[in-house]
């Protein structure tokens, strides 16, 4: 028993002072948690679902209605509401379908509703709105249409009683009008109960409690939402779509970081001392083991989507060339973090954990497992400082938007920028540091 | 063919190396001798590149080195004291990479290959892995990789570090043919059998010292007594060593205790002393100095103990 309890002893011991062991003991699973954990609506005012998506209302109509749902979505903390748009003066001017057009195809925006001229007519008692969506993400785009469904169906029941009601009394005159709302309530209050006073000053005010019927056939024949998809018409899956590009750009971080671990092994193994006493430099060490790594890299991603072809059928052909592009900008992003983190860690063991802590933080954060718009507004904030995030752009820039080289050179600027900057700093630390001592 | 001029290198607080001067002939096989630490490393890796020198000069063939100069590297053959080989390649593979970034192409390529696993006897494994060589075959190949561009001056960096006796006579074999063949060696250990038995002329380092150079016998001269009585260490010598240790300088090792002789001792003395305490003549032994003794003279330590 002795020789156990000073087993277990040794073996706490030795567990404390391994620090990545703690680290992915303990970091990990919390951070995973939490960012799981907000996804889901757990300690989340309000709970989970999306927040702050941004849905542009055009109104191109003064019926009332337009103004009292707009009221409604500005309320719901799943969308960011964006009526106005600053001209070349720097003064705010509403919005009109065009513009809004033009930032769908461009990619500034996925989701805009339109109140068209004849939302509301005097010849037709009923709602007309159009909305226009890029649903490059399949559940974001199915919730967001769930939501906005569910706030017109909410809020313009009353904005068009209100609207009949002011239509009644203008064709039979108030007065009339009134005998007639009172004589409906009484008859109400007789057959269901309730105070018939009570009733009347509800119809006044246009205040019905339609309950179930709100979703039911009634409204869906009152209520037209006409959908419009804007850009990525022709993706046959675009759920795989993006489901491939975020997990391979998971399992690209995982490999090409353990890739560039292999700089301590060699180390270790004595490598570069036979290199470096060999017509080789340090300079030519580090480049040929980016060049290689980002090879192997682009190589990965380009096999991960062809297999996403064959097994979901994502059209990779089209766009093929920029999608080998941005590939190979995500591999170099990807070998450039994977060196970083070669240069900043003592020991192999130090860079594998924090490899691991960070790839996954950086793959939930970034967008490769669940749309961004379901996580917290800060950790949304957070995406665009991530590789993932910016890769995963790129890709759907690519197979969803189809979009040219030109208009894919910000995304790769950005990925190649974030490799440069990252890689200056690498370099810097390796030839500061002992990797090659 | 090298000379070293007042070579220093510090890490940090510590000198691993502190004016260190010596030249070596062509041909030569040179041995650099010292304990773990005492700086054998870090000569070496001045002298192959790896790492420059805080201050002093190398000169090879007359010129000052300058490991940017592709021709001087060539003129550099450097055998680490970690097997410095690609597990996950085989030993050709090995071969035929140190081979290429010394620039070697083609059929002069293949050739040096070749007569690489011939003189590493790997023929047989070229083509496994080199994880499943045993240690023994890893030194061979690690030897080999630093001489397929025929390097004239040759650095091995205590290239038999965990090898069994047999692959080290294996490997011995091989460095004195290359020798033979008008290589000039540089061979660091911390054994001195092996820089007796192949060294024309051995530096001892201590310390990042250089605290003796010479040929053996020259080294041995430098010692200022001729013979070393060795006390066998039992039960029946052990009570009486304080009487022995007024006789001169007594060192314990592992198996016996040495006594080095004062200047006005003489071996009477030993012997009339033992026969007084009643010791048989059979734990004494006299033997001529070694390499070992130089270097206890030189550091008051043994090799072993360093």
């Amino acid at each position: 028993m002795r020789s156990i309890l000073i087993l277990i002893g040794n073996e706490l011991r030795r567990f404390a002072n391994h620090k990545t062991g703690l680290a992915l003991t303990f970091l990990v699973p919390i951070v995973l948690i939490y960012i799981f954990g907000s996804v889901f609506g757990v300690g989340r005012p309000g709970g989970g679902g999306p927040t702050g998506i941004s849905l542009a209302i055009v109104s191109q109509t003064d019926a009332p209605v337009s103004a009292a749902i707009t009221d409604a979505l500005r309320k719901e903390k799943a969308f960011k509401v964006i009526t106005t748009q600053k001209d070349a003066a720097g003064i705010e001017q509403p919005l009109t379908e065009a513009e809004v057009r033009e930032m769908m195809r461009a990619g500034t925006l996925r989701f805009a509703l339109i109140f068209p001229t004849d939302t509301q007519s005097d010849q037709l008692f009923g709602l007309k709105v159009k909305f226009l969506n890029n649903p490059r993400n399949e559940i974001e785009t199915q919730t967001v249409t769930g939501l906005l469904q569910k706030t017109i169906y909410s809020s313009a029941p009353q904005a068009l009683l209100t609207g009949l009601q002011k239509r009644g009394a203008d064709y039979i005159g108030q007065e009339n009008f009134d005998q007639f709302n009172q004589s409906i309530s009484k008859a109400v209050a007789q057959a269901f109960g309730g105070n018939a006073e009570d009733i009347y000053k509800d119809m006044k005010n246009g205040v019905v409690n339609f309950g179930q019927s709100a979703n039911g056939s009634l409204f869906d024949s009152l209520i037209k939402i006409e959908s419009e998809q804007i850009g990525g018409g022709q993706v046959k899956n675009p759920m795989a779509t993006r489901s491939v590009g975020g997990w391979a750009m998971m399992f690209l971080l995982f490999s090409l970081t353990a890739a560039s671990t292999s700089l301590f092994e060699e180390k270790k193994a004595g490598i570069y001392q036979r290199l470096l006493s060999a017509p080789v430099d340090r300079t030519h060490i580090l480049w040929s083991k980016y060049l290689s790594f980002v090879l192997i890299g682009l190589v990965q991603l380009t096999t991960l989507f062809v297999a996403g072809r064959f097994l979901f059928g994502i059209d990779i052909t089209t766009n093929f060339g920029n999608l080998l592009l941005i590939c190979l900008a995500a591999a170099t992003a990807c070998v450039a973090f994977g060196m970083f983190l070669a240069a900043i860690s003592p020991t192999p063991s130090v860079a594998t954990g924090l490899g691991t802590f960070l790839i996954l933080t950086m793959s939930a954060v970034g967008g490769a497992w669940f749309p961004r718009s379901f996580m917290p507004e800060f950790m949304q904030h957070l995406s665009p400082f991530t590789i993932v995030y910016w890769a995963m752009e790129g890709f759907v820039q690519v197979l969803w938007a189809n979009c040219t080289t030109r208009e894919l050179l910000p995304t790769l600027a950005v990925l190649l920028g974030i490799a440069a900057v990252v890689n200056t700093f690498s370099v810097w630390r390796f030839k500061r540091g002992n990797i090659f001592e | 063919m090298l000379a070293i001029e007042n070579l220093t290198k510090r890490y940090g607080s510590v000198a691993a190396l502190q004016d260190v001067s010596l030249s070596l002939e062509r041909g030569e096989f040179f041995g650099l001798l010292g304990p773990n630490g005492a700086g054998k490393t870090t000569l070496m890796s001045l002298v192959a590149g790896i790492r420059p020198a805080d201050s002093g000069e190398i000169r090879l063939n007359g010129a000052p080195l300058d490991h940017r100069r592709v021709e001087q590297r060539a003129q550099l053959g450097f055998v680490p004291q970690s097997l410095a080989l690609y597990d996950e390649l085989s030993g050709e593979e090995n071969l035929r990479l140190f081979g290429r970034l010394y620039g070697l192409r083609g059929a002069l390529l293949r050739d040096r290959v070749e007569e690489g696993l011939l003189a590493a006897q790997l023929q047989e494994r070229r083509r496994d892995k080199v994880s499943t060589y045993s240690g023994g075959m890893k030194r061979r190949l690690n030897i080999v990789a630093a001489i397929l561009h025929r390097p004239p001056l040759l650095l091995c960096d205590e290239p038999t570090a965990g090898v069994d006796p047999q692959s080290r006579n294996a490997i011995f074999e091989f460095v004195q043919r290359l020798n033979a063949d008008g290589m000039t060696i540089v061979y660091s250990t911390h054994y001195m059998e092996e820089a007796t038995r192949l060294c024309s002329r051995i530096g001892i380092i201590d310390h990042g010292k250089l605290l003796a150079l010479g040929t053996l016998d020259e080294l041995l001269q430098q010692l200022p007594f001729a013979e070393q009585i060795r006390i066998a260490r039992n039960e029946e010598t052990a009570p009486h060593l304080p009487a022995f240790a007024r006789l001169g300088e007594l060192v314990t090792m592992e198996d016996a205790f040495v006594l080095t002789p004062d200047a006005d001792t003489r071996l009477s003395d030993l012997f009339g002393l033992a026969e007084k305490i009643g010791l048989a003549n059979r734990h004494f032994q006299i033997t001529r100095p070694s390499l070992e003794s130089v270097f206890l003279h030189l550091t008051g330590k043994t090799l072993r103990d360093a």
